[in-house]
């Protein structure tokens, strides 16, 4: 049937043909496909057309052709749907789709073009150090540059703590302290958005703060059976567990769903969330409260204002050559990376939407600057960046996620009990060593 | 049957304890009946309450419909969101631009299956029959290849070109014109009929209700349609349907679900079918129960 419909197809379409525009470029122009993934609202079209047009003004000769290319997921399945001759130049995906790609040969790594920069190192040295984590390579290559990054932050109920006259907890055992003290019939302690398909991200920072990365810079190695993972999974369960059964009680049994955690701190019924930062603008415009933010608490790993343990997250910009494009292409397209990633672009697209911006110096510019005078919360989540660790990548990262998630949503929700818990992160690592095998 | 139907209602009508039963029976029908609709009411009528709703208001808080009061604004955020202008009249041309062609294929092809004898018929018909069988998305892949070689690559064509068979289609007319006695289409060959007058006025006008219940089908999964939308077009000026605009809303998820928004934004896209639903109600309900599909 396909074949026929092909057939089909192909007869009209001949008659057709002559009328039809076929590709998407329409001069001489360098014309660089920009696909764009987004996780946040806003008339971002809008905001993708304006920088276009602003960079053509600065660059003539050059065409930007922004391309609305659904969630991260959305992005790389039409970037890999395109097969062995893609029409991507540059690409907003994951930080950790890093070596997906890599694998693929797909992405080009950017060394040259920073060396060649006049201000090479500078301008490197002005993106914060947690932020290029996820971006190089052991052997040293840079495969992306960061655009719109996040991390998990904690949100408290500033109010409900000057109430009752308890300080804001900077350590786990505090966590648990302030959580039990305000926790009440009608409402939770503290809520962690593990439940769901990805409670990975907040695991990590539990995972980190214990002394136990999934992932340390090596993507053949992926380590989901310490004994400090172990604890920091049991740690995170008997959050939500209650005190009959050895937990703490104070949050929702398996963890609270990620849609419904800001709404319901900005409804009073958690005093403390853990989310990402990208969600402190709807909490400042929607909380009747006062809104506090600070460091994820630490944990064991560390002590004295050391310890935290929260990863990286978001989206950054990838450059694609089948080894096909020009010479003027790949500078166009390197070119439109350098403007997207500008301390100027950086700061409006971090006030516009939530995320942190990458450069250092875009936070003195406006309109950061003025944003954050009037919120320092913003500036929380950006201090909190000295402490980071990268967000879980390796080899195999989409497969090995799944397991991670599938196993810890187990324990999280109470299918398998902590007793069993260990073995269950024996099983799961055992899966992803052979997963990792042929890299090793 | 008559007479005695007749004689029972005036028996009934003398007694008034059976009147009363009689009616607390249809009674409890009746609320049966509005208990089940609003069942399948409730979330439509959620997502209109919600799309109403002051954004910052959860809907655990205040008076569960109205809120504090109505507004417009989602409504006027989510359209801000993406051109949905040009999603409009994709979705639209699309959805026409597939229709039209697919009756067409459909009727011949039904028509052939169902009553020519042609050498391969029953391995074509299989070949048809398996097509239905392979999930759409691992084809995806080698159609993008095949829509790029035919130089439609993110035009409207890409979007109604897969569509223009349809194994479904080929399958339901085959088996309603074989349905239709064959003494109709005999006659009308005696008054001299050739096989294009026969489809024309035979089978296609004993067919209205399978057609009707076919393109309700078939507008809504053209019009719900989002990954195939999504990797084969680029811009919306091109050729990019509804679906890829509400996907802007639906992935906003970074700062938690903005229900608000996704509701309004659902509402402007299925609001013409709603439309067309309800002028059209009466005929939609009779082709179901005449073609026995659900």
């Amino acid at each position: 049937m396909r074949y026929i419909v092909r057939l089909i197809a192909l007869g009209i379409v001949a008659a057709l043909l002559a009328v039809v525009p076929a590709t998407m470029s329409q001069d001489d122009d360098v014309v660089i496909n920009f696909y764009w993934a987004s996780a946040v609202e806003g008339d971002l079209p809008g905001i993708f057309a304006d920088y276009a047009a602003q960079f053509e003004a600065e660059n003539p000769g050059v065409t930007i052709n922004p391309v609305y290319t659904g969630t991260y997921t959305q992005t790389r399945d039409t970037i890999l749907a395109e097969g062995d001759s893609p029409l991507v130049d540059v690409a907003i995906m994951l930080a950790t789709d890093m070596y997906t790609f890599i694998d693929d040969s797909y992405i080009i790594p950017l060394n040259s073009f920073i060396d060649e920069m006049e201000d090479g190192e500078a301008w490197f040295d002005d993106f914060f150090p947690a932020f290029w984590a996820n971006s190089i390579d052991p052997a040293g290559n840079v495969w992306s540059v960061s655009f719109q990054r996040s991390t998990p932050i904690m949100f408290y109920n500033a109010d409900l703590f000057a109430e009752e006259g308890i300080e804001v907890p900077t350590n786990n055992e505090e966590l648990i302290a302030a959580a039990q003290a305000l926790h009440t019939s009608d409402r939770d302690g503290l809520q962690i958005p593990v439940a769901g398909n990805f409670p990975i991200w907040m695991f990590q920072s539990f995972a980190n703060a214990y002394g136990a990365p999934l992932t340390d810079g090596d993507p053949t190695q992926v380590t989901f059976n310490a004994p400090e993972t172990l604890e920091a999974l049991e740690f995170l369960t008997r959050i939500g567990m209650s005190v009959e059964d050895g937990g703490f009680g104070v949050g929702p049994m398996g963890g609270s769903a990620w849609g419904e955690t800001p709404s319901a701190f900005v409804a009073g019924q958690a005093a403390m969330i853990y989310h990402t930062i990208g969600s402190l603008t709807n909490i400042l415009q929607s909380a009747d409260f006062e809104v506090g933010l600070s460091f994820l608490p630490s944990g064991p790993a560390g002590e004295d204002g050391t310890g935290y343990g929260s990863p990286t997250g978001g989206g950054n910009l990838y450059i694609f050559d089948d080894g096909s494009k020009s010479e003027a292409e790949l500078q166009a397209a390197w070119d439109w990376v350098v403007f997207l990633s500008s301390a100027e672009i950086q700061s409006d697209w971090g006030a516009a939407t939530g995320y942190i911006a990458s450069r250092i110096s875009s936070w003195e510019i406006e309109p950061l600057l003025s944003l954050t005078e009037e919120f320092p919360q913003y500036a929380v989540a950006r201090d909190q960046l000295d402490f980071a660790y990268e967000e879980f990548t390796a080899y195999r990262s989409v497969e090995i996620q799944n397991i991670i998630n599938f196993e810890l949503s187990n324990v999280i929700s109470g299918s398998v009990s902590l007793d069993e818990a260990a073995s269950v992160l024996e099983n799961a690592q055992a899966q992803i060593d052979g997963l990792l095998e042929e890299f090793n | 049957m008559n007479k005695i139907g007749t004689r029972r209602r005036v028996e009934v009508e003398m007694t008034p304890r059976s009147v009363g039963s009689r009616n607390r029976w249809s009674v409890a029908a009746d609320v049966l009946t509005v208990v089940m609709s609003m069942l399948w009411l409730f979330p439509f009528i959620m997502a209109i309450a919600v799309a109403l709703r002051p954004q910052r208001e959860p809907i655990s808080t205040g008076n569960i419909f109205f809120g504090s009061h109505l507004t417009l604004a989602n409504f006027e955020r989510a359209w801000n969101t993406a051109p949905w202008e040009w999603h409009f009249l994709t979705s639209v041309i699309v959805v026409v631009g597939v229709l039209s062609v697919q009756l067409v294929t459909i009727t011949m092809a039904g028509y052939a299956f169902a009553r020519l004898k042609f050498p391969g018929r029953t391995l074509l018909l299989y070949i048809i029959l398996l097509q239905l069988m392979i999930p759409t998305g691992i084809l995806i892949v080698q159609n993008v290849q095949t829509i790029r070689e035919l130089g439609v690559f993110n035009t409207r064509w890409a979007l109604m070109m897969p569509y223009w068979g349809s194994a479904f289609g080929v399958l339901l007319m085959r088996q309603t014109f074989r349905e239709i006695p064959r003494d109709l289409e005999e006659a009308a060959r005696m008054d001299g009929a050739n096989v294009l007058q026969v489809i024309r006025h035979v089978y296609v006008p004993l067919s209205i209700p399978t057609y009707t219940a076919f393109a309700l089908v078939m507008v809504s999964a053209r019009w719900n349609e989002l990954l195939w939308p999504l990797i084969v077009t680029r811009n919306p000026e091109e050729g990019r349907p509804l679906t890829v605009g509400l996907n802007q809303l639906y992935s906003a998820t970074e700062a938690g679900a903005q229900w608000g928004n996704l509701m309004a934004g659902t509402m402007l896209v299925i609001f013409p079918l709603v439309v067309l639903f309800m002028i059209f109600q009466r005929r939609f309900i009779e082709s179901f129960a005449a073609s026995g599909l659900r």
